[in-house]
């Protein structure tokens, strides 16, 4: 038989049996298991919509030891949730850059389930692309997608590059087919921030948007190019919007100087740097233009 | 990909696949387990007292069900044949998860078609008791049952026998060895 492919295979199999020295098994049920990551001392992340608890959340270790883990926080924005354990030392396998994955490599998920211990996928990396935001309101820096089609039990497991190293944690949310790698970098800033504060702030304006069509005579009048704005249909009292004056059936057209043709495009202003920060908007109210200063609110829980 | 041998590896598992008709309707896989005519398949594809087989090199032989076991889904059978080319099993207690996996088989009327994965996990299955299973990413169809699943040396380490979502289970070898020794 062929000696290369007898290599191949135990290349993979001692990959497989390196990652899973990092790959724990998350639990919050008597039956059924999903995946996570020692991402660091007493630190595990795994697939946040995949997490169905806030409580009584247990993890099979790698050595078979089943400990106690509580919840940091959950980000569904990029679909981590991130766990503290105070048994699990120091994360056993380096962490590779994401950025640097090429399509076309090989890539394993590597991951844990409660009865069988480690278990893995192989495919390729199918897509990368420099970034992508999601309908989630994230934004993937780099977007990468593999042809591996997820075990429930091996969601949230460890993504292996060719190199050994870990680069993401994979996740099937936000691709149609197969599943992405939520890139290390993403991991690793959502995991302090979780750590932190127990939470990802984000910016609100506190308002309902609806996308609606701007008629010509308008936007001739307006002069303005964008065929389409966002109209505003709800504004929480008190809100951010409500303190700057904004009023239902406002048509916002602008937002801090960029054109807004769809409400996604208020979106990429509510990162969480711009928290605090007034933004000029231009508005359009009974046929003319007005501009107002809206000052970026801290979005409370779930709020949007 | 300079990585050359799934072909050979292929070949070589396709001259101790069987076809298996246990009747007028329906199809499966078999393994030729000794020389002498020792043919290892499911139990539910060789589900009456003897069955139909037929070789890689198009002979045809009528096999006579010698052990069955219906909860490990196994059964042996005897073809009045020798020098046969026999399965070289592995010791199914050293697999590894990520390890190389290949399956031949008979799937839809099909013969020798090959499919390749790696080990997903070897252990139970929920909802399956506590039967261990190799549990490997290849796509496996109806006809498959019975056939093997091979490491990455071409060395048997299970049985093909049923489908659980995206995986195949496959009866570990070592369950087929203790099932030919009692």
């Amino acid at each position: 038989m062929s000696a290369e492919l007898i290599e191949f295979s135990n290349a993979l199999a001692q990959a497989t049996e390196r990652a899973a020295a990092s790959a724990v098994a998350v639990h919050t049920e008597a039956r059924g298991s999903t995946s996570g990551v020692i991402w660091r001392p007493g630190v595990i992340v795994t697939a946040e919509h995949a997490l169905r608890r806030d409580e009584e959340i247990h993890v099979t270790l790698p050595d078979g030891r089943i400990a106690p883990a509580t919840l940091a926080g959950r980000d569904p924005s990029t679909d981590l949730a991130v766990l503290r354990c105070a048994e699990v030392g120091v994360a056993p396998v380096e962490h590779g850059d994401a950025a640097e994955t090429k399509v076309g490599s090989i890539a394993l998920v590597v991951g844990r389930t409660r009865a069988s211990g480690a278990v893995a996928a192989l495919g390729v990396v199918s897509l990368v692309v420099p970034e992508r935001r999601t309908w989630a309101g994230s934004v993937l820096v780099p977007y990468i997608r593999l042809d591996i089609g997820l075990q429930p039990t091996a969601v949230g497991g460890a993504v292996v590059d060719s190199l050994g190293r870990i680069v993401g944690v994979a996740s099937p949310r936000f691709a149609r087919f197969g599943a992405i790698a939520i890139p290390s970098a993403a991991v690793e800033r959502v995991a302090e921030t979780l750590l932190k504060k127990g939470r990802i702030p984000r910016g609100y304006l506190g308002v309902a948007l609806q996308p609606v069509r701007l008629p010509d005579h308008l936007r001739q009048s307006l002069q303005h190019n964008e065929k389409t704005a966002a109209i505003i249909l709800e504004v929480e009292a008190d809100g951010p919007a409500h303190k700057a004056g904004i009023v239902i059936g406002d048509i916002l057209i602008s937002l801090a100087g960029q054109p807004v043709s769809r409400p996604e495009n208020v979106q990429s202003h509510l990162q969480a740097e711009n928290i605090g920060k007034a933004l000029s908007a231009k508005i359009v109210r009974g046929g003319a233009v007005r501009d107002v200063t809206i000052s970026v609110g801290d979005r409370p829980n779930g709020g949007g | 990909m300079a990585i050359a041998g799934f072909g050979e590896i292929a070949e070589h598992l396709r001259r101790l696949t069987v076809l298996i008709r246990p009747g007028r309707r329906g199809s499966g896989s078999g393994v030729i387990w000794s020389g002498d005519g020792t043919i290892v398949t499911n139990a539910h594809v060789a589900h009456d007292s003897n069955a139909h087989v037929q070789l890689w090199d198009g002979r045809e032989f009528v096999g006579t069900v010698t052990a069955r076991d219906p909860r490990r889904d196994l059964v042996s059978l005897r073809i009045n044949a020798s020098d046969l080319p026999a399965a070289t099993p592995a010791d199914s207690a050293q697999l590894r998860p990520g390890e190389l996996a290949i399956a031949i088989g008979n799937p839809m009327g099909f013969l020798g078609a090959l499919t390749t994965g790696v080990i997903h996990a070897i252990g139970p299955v929920r909802g399956l008791g506590s039967q261990i299973w190799v549990q490997a990413s290849v796509r496996l169809a109806p006809g498959n049952s019975g056939g093997p699943l091979a490491d990455a040396g071409g060395r048997v380490i299970g049985i093909n026998t049923m489908v659980a979502g995206r995986l195949a289970l496959a009866i570990p070898s070592n369950v087929v060895r203790h099932f030919l020794a009692v």
